[in-house]
């Protein structure tokens, strides 16, 4: 139960990290916070039937369940994409504006178009 | 060969069309390095046409393509169904990102980065249609979504990287979520394809309870943020206006439906998902009705469009969430879920054809504001347009869009009225109708009278964008003329088993009276809307203030409003 308590602390973490904080940096670190945090519930998940790594070998038994690691393995791939791309547009808007600070980012857009 | 084996190739050719785009920017330059470009794009937009095909009469039979990816065992593999509906939202997504890659040729952007993204983007629309298993549509949403943040982004506008970067924050987030949405049902039913969660649910006292809600809840609002129902739709208006406006087409035709209907999978057999559909469907007829209001009081030309699209989609979902409430074995539901799709697929083809024309009056232009550009028609024809292809194409799309007869829009909009007659949903669309009415005569105004600045230069149209104008406007006429055999169509190919009954009657009395209402009502509104009161309130309305917290605040209301209703209900 610990376990599952301190995850959705990390979450919780996370996700005020991308709502509450202005730095778009800090926004997509939230982000990324979230994401593992789910990836090591269904980790967590898969350990609950045994702990023994799954290669099915002679005298190996109670594995751990296979299918939310290799779900895992993509989500982890699909969130490095994520958050390579989401850093390449801060750089951008960086570029653009000076500044990592979203609200101010938000008023000089406004005062564009 | 099986049609088996060739179901794949709708998502593999894209791909294929991508890697070609992508090494011809590896290893050649000049001319060659263009063909191989252009060899990408046809492989990848109009070989699948050619399996497309070859695969109709399979699905026109009702039969579906069904197994699971490399044979392996039911139980890790991942399962596909192609059926009627795969085709058909195949068909749509084939069919605009065709025309808008031909009109990308003209203004933009252009190279093979741009057209292997685009490809991508293309390949995951076929693969999110036919997907049968929760992860892996998880993933197809994924390949989609990181595509489109790299087109909206690929206009190299300051607000553009903006709107592309808030989308991606809520997107991305949404899709965790979703996956915390996939780890309820797994944990509950241990199975990921949709067949092995139905016999998992029911083998479970109360089907679940109340962590499959929640669980329903979280996937069912990570899908609405894509599909932009309210309250979820606020990325979309700035991500779609700044857009070039080939990829805007794309957005606003495609890929805000392709999620919808491959949702309409998992609710379909979920026992909650008819409440899911109910909630979904009461959100999108009051989206209707708010967006067309927010579009009507909107300055920018392109703005105008992208709450139109909000206000479109509101429709599509208020049909196809009473379809999925009444369940689609019956008449009433099989009309509800046709006119559904017919609608996304029209409003596909007008939705495009505006963004385009639009596009292109506005480069010739160079001015955006509907309440400073006059007499675009005028300087199209400066820029040595000498058939006035792009103001007839607007119109074209402008009287689709109003839903006036004989264009696509009214067969659609007809269908979905028959279906959702004599419930509130219904009041809130027809007063949406209104709305769009006049809003389209407001932006028709940019065409008429004669232009302010005559010293300024107009940009000359390339053929790119007159071809790919008069290939849409041709298919909102077409399928607008033959709109009886279409619906035969589409009810043939979805085949729910629903009883045979007669397809609702487009030309009436009652029906042209209705529109002749609408043409009264949307001059009226549109001649209060330009009074002094008029205007200072649509001012108000455009300049309320919207912020990036807003986005997150909206999905944690809309979730937690979804798992409250299923829990009531449930």
């Amino acid at each position: 139960m610990i376990e599952r308590m301190l995850l959705a602390l990390l979450f919780l973490i996370g996700f005020w990290g991308i709502v509450g904080i202005r730095n778009i940096i800090k926004k997509i670190f939230g982000l990324t916070i979230i994401n593992n945090a789910v990836v090591i519930l269904f980790i967590l998940e898969g350990s609950r039937i045994g702990n023994q790594v799954p290669i099915l070998e002679e005298g190996i038994e109670n594995i751990v369940d296979p299918v939310p690691q290799a779900l895992m393995l993509t989500a982890i791939v699909i969130g490095v994409c994520i958050t390579a791309l989401a850093l390449a547009l801060a750089f951008r808007l960086y570029r653009h504006s000076g500044t990592f600070d979203i609200d101010q980012i938000h008023r000089q857009v406004h005062d564009v178009t | 060969m099986l049609p088996e084996d060739t179901v794949f190739a709708l998502v593999v050719l894209p791909l294929l069309g991508a890697a070609i785009a992508l090494s011809s920017k590896a290893f050649f330059t000049g001319k060659r390095k263009r063909n191989l470009e252009y060899l990408g794009a046809f492989v990848g937009l109009v070989l699948p046409w050619v399996v497309m095909i070859q695969l109709l009469p399979l699905v026109l039979t009702g039969q579906a393509i069904e197994g699971i990816i490399g044979g392996w065992h039911e139980s890790v593999g991942i399962s596909f169904r192609f059926d009627g509906l795969a085709w058909l939202v195949n068909l749509l997504g084939f069919t605009i990102a065709g025309a808008a890659w031909l009109y990308s040729l003209g203004p933009g952007p252009h190279g093979p980065h741009f057209t292997a993204v685009f490809l991508i983007q293309t390949s995951a629309l076929a693969a999110t249609a036919m997907t049968a298993d929760l992860f892996n549509l998880f993933v197809c949403l994924e390949v989609m979504g990181i595509a489109s943040y790299i087109l909206i982004a690929s206009s190299e506008k300051q607000g553009a990287f903006l709107a592309s970067f808030s989308y991606l924050m809520v997107s991305a987030t949404a899709m965790v979520f979703f996956l915390l949405g996939i780890y309820g049902i797994y944990r509950t039913t241990g199975a990921l394809t949709y067949t092995g969660i139905i016999n998992g649910l029911s083998g479970l006292p109360d089907h679940g309870g109340v962590v499959t809600y929640i669980s329903l809840s979280l996937i069912v609002g990570a899908v609405a943020i894509r599909v932009a129902v309210m309250p979820l739709y606020g990325w979309l208006p700035d991500s779609h206006a700044l857009a070039p406006h080939a990829v805007s087409s794309v957005l606003s035709g495609v890929l805000i439906k392709t999620p919808l209907f491959a949702l309409s999978r998992v609710l379909l057999l979920v026992p909650a998902g008819m409440y899911a559909g109910q909630l979904m469907g009461y959100a999108g007829a009051i989206t209707a009705l708010v967006a067309v209001i927010i579009a009507l009081s909107q300055s920018d030309a392109k703005r105008l469009l992208a709450y139109h699209t909000v206000s479109q989609i509101g429709y599509v979902v208020a049909a196809w969430g009473a379809a999925l409430y009444v369940g689609t074995h019956t008449l009433q539901g099989s009309i509800l879920m046709a006119g559904a799709f017919l609608h996304a697929l029209y409003h596909a083809m007008f939705k495009g054809l505006l963004f385009l024309s639009i596009g292109t009056t506005t480069d010739c232009a160079s001015q955006r504001n509907v309440y400073q550009l006059r007499g675009a028609a005028r300087l199209l024809k400066q820029a040595g347009e000498r058939i006035p292809i792009t103001t007839i194409t607007f119109v074209v799309g402008a009287l689709a869009i109003s839903a006036i007869p004989p264009f696509n829009g009214f067969a659609s909009k007809t269908t979905l009225s028959y279906g959702l007659k004599d419930s509130w949903q219904y009041s809130m669309l027809y007063a949406a109708g209104i709305g769009t009415m006049a809003s389209f005569i407001k932006l028709s105004r940019i065409y008429w009278s004669k232009p302010e600045q005559q010293n300024r230069f107009p940009v000359p149209v390339p053929n790119a964008n007159k071809i790919a104008q008069t290939f849409l406007a041709i298919l909102c006429l077409g399928t607008g003329i033959f709109a009886g055999p279409m619906y035969r169509f589409v009810v043939t190919l979805f085949a729910f088993g629903a009883p045979n009954g007669p397809a609702p009657v487009l030309y009436s009395t009652q029906t042209l009276m209705n529109t002749l209402i609408l043409i009264t009502g949307g001059t009226a509104v549109f001649l209060l809307a330009s009074t002094r009161i008029g205007h200072n309130i649509l001012k108000i309305i455009r300049e309320r203030p919207r912020d990036f917290q807003g986005l997150f605040v909206a999905f944690s209301l809309g979730v937690t409003g979804l798992s409250g209703w299923l829990l009531f209900w449930g």
